[in-house]
């Protein structure tokens, strides 16, 4: 539905003329997003086009745009940094709220170690806060870029350090929250004028509510502040960066170390998950270098170390027999770091290290012990600056399973995830990286427990054979999970943004319990329904 | 090229937004971890890099067509390349910086021209300058200067002045500096005086591709002509233009900033800096220096597909990081004189925040010219340096005006300046 004049002069009033547009080219801009070619037809790299893109400046003014929303019946999209297709319009008729402009960080309560942020506070922005006063943030899995606000209040927000630092879900304190209908409510102990310091109280906890099963990503409302916990720094307060563009290094503080660690099969390496969970030695755990390939990825971080090489040298390195040797050692491998608070506690946690691996067969990677790849890990793996490289191969991909659960559930789809990549990879279509291009987190909560793997599959966004394979290759994962009695992962999530109404209702309706829940809450909170499906909810019978 | 030929650039965008922000493991603080002028002072994505290459490929694929808010995004943007090195830490391949000029070049060549520009272009056509003054005055800046003057003379070494210090009255005393200094420490050099021509740099960036070519071939007629084997410019844009954009053309003489061949000089004890310079002072990179100042490295290739879907270029394609540009000889040169601190801004080198003045943004849009360089002036201060120092003409003249208008404190020096001082 158009935005009738009335109501795009109701929405230039609050936001003044500077910050609102319907110009075609501005939508576009909006329109477009990374893998909206594996739902749009004719594998268009545009969502639909937003009818009007609006840049709020303030909570009120949020709030004054859901009203109108809601007095004219119009649809509304907020997203902050904006990346990829769950931020943008699912339908025509939808206005976007770009968050950019309200971008601070409003507090951070060293005693209390908190921080208060506004949407388009990313996670290198906070980090960097942060740890000037001794503390650190969890940067999600997505990387530095990404907001931190959103990671805690639409989605799981696990990252890297979360074994450590906690997941940014775990970490949401109080939050302000502007509903579906236009009110604004202050949850946790916000709610109660105490302050930010707790997400469930006094005051109204909301956390499970507007969260659903897994966030509403811009679905119902928009957050407009919330606080998140912090954790404990023991480094500098700011990272020293030495190296040539783009392999940035950091010197390795002494109270730290930076490990890729393997073993000879997957049974050692998850075993050894559950080993560091009970010994609580890790500040960062996670299946990183893997993410590009298990047999092409070391070939792609030793040529990312040289400023001189392109991606157009990859072959050149993958055939030089020390990039064959370590490909080879870090066959099934991940990263960690360790941090002491003090001297004495560094040199227990390598103790206890080396104890794990003795024990489990693993060993550390000689070349990532090298000082400028141990710096060059370190500064990647803790601010997660450089994330983005999952998009290097092609500038597509997508990653499927990613089902989260203790180490001996994520063991039991390992080997359906190399299978059915290996298969589609031999096509020629996605690329031949190795089979295992699984990422994820070690601990993706808080004290560990719960790990998860992603499966990379790279596509080049510009072929359109190659992207039809990767739409293909996520529906014939979701076959085979059913197979084998493992929930869809990813996949499932990213397809259903392309599906009818109705294929919905079929896949909804087989949790029915959570998503009759959820259309309780959203018709109680958005009752002019001007929230999309990223909250999902079964239709009433 | 034409802009289809980067249509899978603007498709493989991933909409990151690493393109806003300075390198994010650079990222000292929330007050500068922006990159982007052009998004920060306009607002909507479409002012970013991500924005511009969803915007370049909805024209391609006939989505929208051209008006007054197409000609914005295209123009207001200083294409200082902030952007480009922030996004190809990750992508590779990408080429945004270039097809954000292709997209000036397209509509220029489609007859949709900025209006702000007219005149400058057509100034450049009949005095060759782009400064919006008579072609016969150029070579009033070095009056009295004893100097060859090689429209008529020989030398091994051209002083290049460009068009920003040829006409600047403020800032020709630089110019005079940087020649006197260079004559003094025994290098054969002359001037084209009335002669130069402007370097065409500034009107390839706004989208006039072929003017660059005209100035290219004017100038190297004329320093042929001269027997000149090395170039220096104490102009950044210059530097660029014949660093980069007339390499494409086969130049093939040495060209060097000043800062570089004063740099050379101090070295072999040439240039002797003895008296002191009690002054703490901070450096601002210009972009076409630094990031942009990159050699230009010729290539030809043929696109495959390795790996199933990875598409390389065979030979290697040269890949334009940021990583090769000046910015240590201006740093040695500052580092030389007795008594001076330098003391370093938050964003620097490769991640830099412009000056404002480059991409056409002066010429088209003066506020958005002066808010970039306010911007770069309050972080300078943050530094608790008594004076922010360049080594362009160009960024001297944003923060010159834009100290003026702040009633600020920072004061404005070019390198040259300083080295006369401890001389």
């Amino acid at each position: 539905m158009a935005l009738s004049t009335d109501a795009y002069r109701a929405l230039e009033d609050i936001v003044g003329p500077k910050y609102i547009s319907q110009d075609l080219a501005v939508m576009d801009s909006y329109a477009y997003q990374w893998l909206a070619e594996t739902v749009r037809p004719g594998q268009s790299k545009f969502m639909p086009r937003p009818e009007a893109a609006l840049l709020p400046g303030s909570t009120r003014e949020v709030q004054a745009i859901v009203k109108i929303c809601n007095k004219y019946k119009v649809k509304f999209k907020a997203y902050s940094s904006g990346w990829y297709f769950y931020g943008a319009p699912f339908s025509e008729g939808v206005i976007q709220l770009d968050m950019r402009r309200l971008d601070r960080v409003l507090e951070i309560d060293e005693k209390n170690m908190f921080a208060v942020v506004e949407p388009y506070v990313n996670g290198g922005v906070l980090q960097a806060e942060t740890m000037k006063r001794g503390l650190n943030c969890t940067v999600t899995g997505a990387g530095a870029s990404s907001s931190t606000l959103v990671g805690a209040t639409c989605y799981h927000g696990s990252g890297g350090t979360s074994i450590y630092t906690g997941e940014l879900r775990e970490n949401l304190l109080g939050a302000e929250w502007v509903m579906p209908n236009g009110e604004i409510l202050r949850t946790g102990s916000l709610g109660s004028g105490c302050g930010w310091f707790c997400a469930e109280g006094p005051g109204p906890s909301m956390r499970g509510i507007v969260r659903g099963a897994l966030g509403a990503r811009g679905g119902l409302g928009v957050y407009t502040k919330c606080a998140v916990k912090l954790s404990a720094w023991p480094g500098p307060a700011e990272y020293p960066i030495e190296g040539t563009v783009p392999a940035y290094r950091s010197p390795m503080p002494p109270n730290f170390r930076a490990y890729t660690v393997a073993f000879k099969d997957w049974d050692s390496l998850f075993e050894s998950y559950y080993r560091l969970y009970d010994n609580e030695i890790c500040y960062y755990a996670h299946r990183q270098w893997t993410m590009l390939g298990a047999n092409l990825g070391p070939a792609f971080w030793m040529l990312y170390q040289d400023p001189t090489k392109s991606l157009d040298d990859i072959e050149e390195f993958a055939r030089k027999r020390e990039v064959k040797q370590l490909t080879k050692e870090m066959r099934y491998s991940y990263q960690l770091v360790l941090v002491g608070m003090s001297q004495r506690d560094i040199e227990y946690k390598e103790k206890v290290l080396e104890q794990i691996l003795k024990e489990t067969g693993g060993w550390k990677v000689k070349k990532w012990l090298e000082a400028e790849m141990e710096q060059f890990s370190l500064l990647y793996l803790l601010r997660l600056g450089k994330k983005n490289l999952n998009f290097v191969y092609t500038g597509g991909w997508v990653g499927n399973y990613m089902q989260s659960g203790a180490p001996d559930f994520v063991k039991k789809y390992e080997p359906l995830a190399e299978e059915t990549t290996g298969k589609f990879q031999a096509t020629g279509l996605l690329v031949d990286c190795g089979a295992d291009s699984m990422m994820g987190c070690v601990g993706s909560i808080a004290g560990g427990g719960q790990c998860g793997l992603e499966q990379f599959g790279f596509y080049d966004v510009a072929d359109k054979k190659s992207t039809a394979a990767a739409i293909k290759w996520m529906k014939y994962c979701i076959k085979e999970e059913a197979k084998h009695n493992i929930p869809p992962g990813k996949e499932g999530m990213y397809l259903a943004v392309g599906k009818t109404h109705e294929e919905l209702q079929r896949d909804l309706a087989r949790q029915p319990a959570i998503h009759t829940w959820q259309r309780k809450i959203k018709q109680a909170f958005d009752p002019n329904n001007l929230g999309d499906r990223l909250y999902p909810t079964l239709d009433e019978k | 090229m034409a802009l289809e030929d980067y249509r899978d650039d603007c498709t493989d965008c991933s909409r990151c937004s690493y393109c806003k922000w300075i390198p994010l493991d650079h990222i000292k603080s929330a007050r500068f971890a922006r990159a982007c002028p052009s998004i920060e002072y306009c607002g909507f994505q479409a002012y970013s890099l991500g924005g511009r290459l969803s915007v370049a490929l909805s024209l391609l694929e006939g989505r929208i067509g051209y008006n007054d808010e197409l000609k914005n995004i295209v123009w207001e943007c200083q294409m200082d390349g902030a952007c480009d090195v922030s996004d190809k830490i990750c992508r590779y391949n990408i080429r945004g910086l270039e097809t954000m000029r292709e997209m000036r070049f397209k509509l220029v060549e489609d007859g949709e021209t900025l209006p702000q520009h007219k005149a400058y272009i057509d100034n450049l056509h009949e005095e060759q300058n782009m400064v919006m003054e008579p072609r016969a005055s150029r070579g009033d800046w070095a009056a009295g200067l004893d100097v060859k003057n090689l429209a008529e003379e020989k030398a091994g070494v051209i002083f290049h002045a460009g068009c920003r210090y040829s006409y600047d009255e403020e800032l020709q005393k630089t110019a005079r500096t940087a020649v006197t200094l260079l004559r003094d420490a025994g290098v054969d050099i002359g001037i084209m005086g009335e002669k130069e021509s402007c370097c065409g740099g500034r009107a390839y960036q706004w989208g006039y591709r072929k003017e660059l070519n005209a100035c290219a071939r004017r100038n190297a007629r004329a320093w042929t002509k001269a027997r000149v084997k090395t170039v220096v410019t104490p102009c950044a844009e210059c530097y660029y233009a014949f660093k980069r954009l007339y390499r494409e053309t086969g130049l093939t003489l040495e060209i060097v900033h000043v800062t570089e061949y004063i740099d050379r000089l101090i070295k072999k004890g040439k240039i002797k800096l003895t008296k002191n310079v009690p002054l703490t002072v901070t450096y601002h990179d210009p972009c076409h220096l630094g990031r942009l100042g990159e050699p230009y490295v010729p290539w030809q290739g043929t696109r495959k597909k390795i790996y199933g879907q990875i598409p390389v270029w065979k030979p290697s394609r040269p890949r334009y990081t940021g990583a090769w540009g000046v910015y240590d000889a201006p740093r040695n040169v500052l580092k030389s004189i007795p008594g001076l601190t330098l003391a370093e801004m938050e964003r620097i080198r490769e991640y830099a925040w412009c000056c404002g003045a480059g991409g056409g943004v002066l010429e088209g849009y003066p506020d958005f010219a002066a808010w970039t360089a306010a911007e770069r002036l309050t972080e300078a201060s943050t530094t608790g340096a008594e004076a922010i120092v360049s080594a362009c003409p160009w960024c001297e003249r944003s923060f010159i005006d834009t100290v003026k208008v702040q009633d600020g404190k920072v004061k404005v020096y070019d390198v040259i300046d300083l080295v006369q001082m401890a001389l």
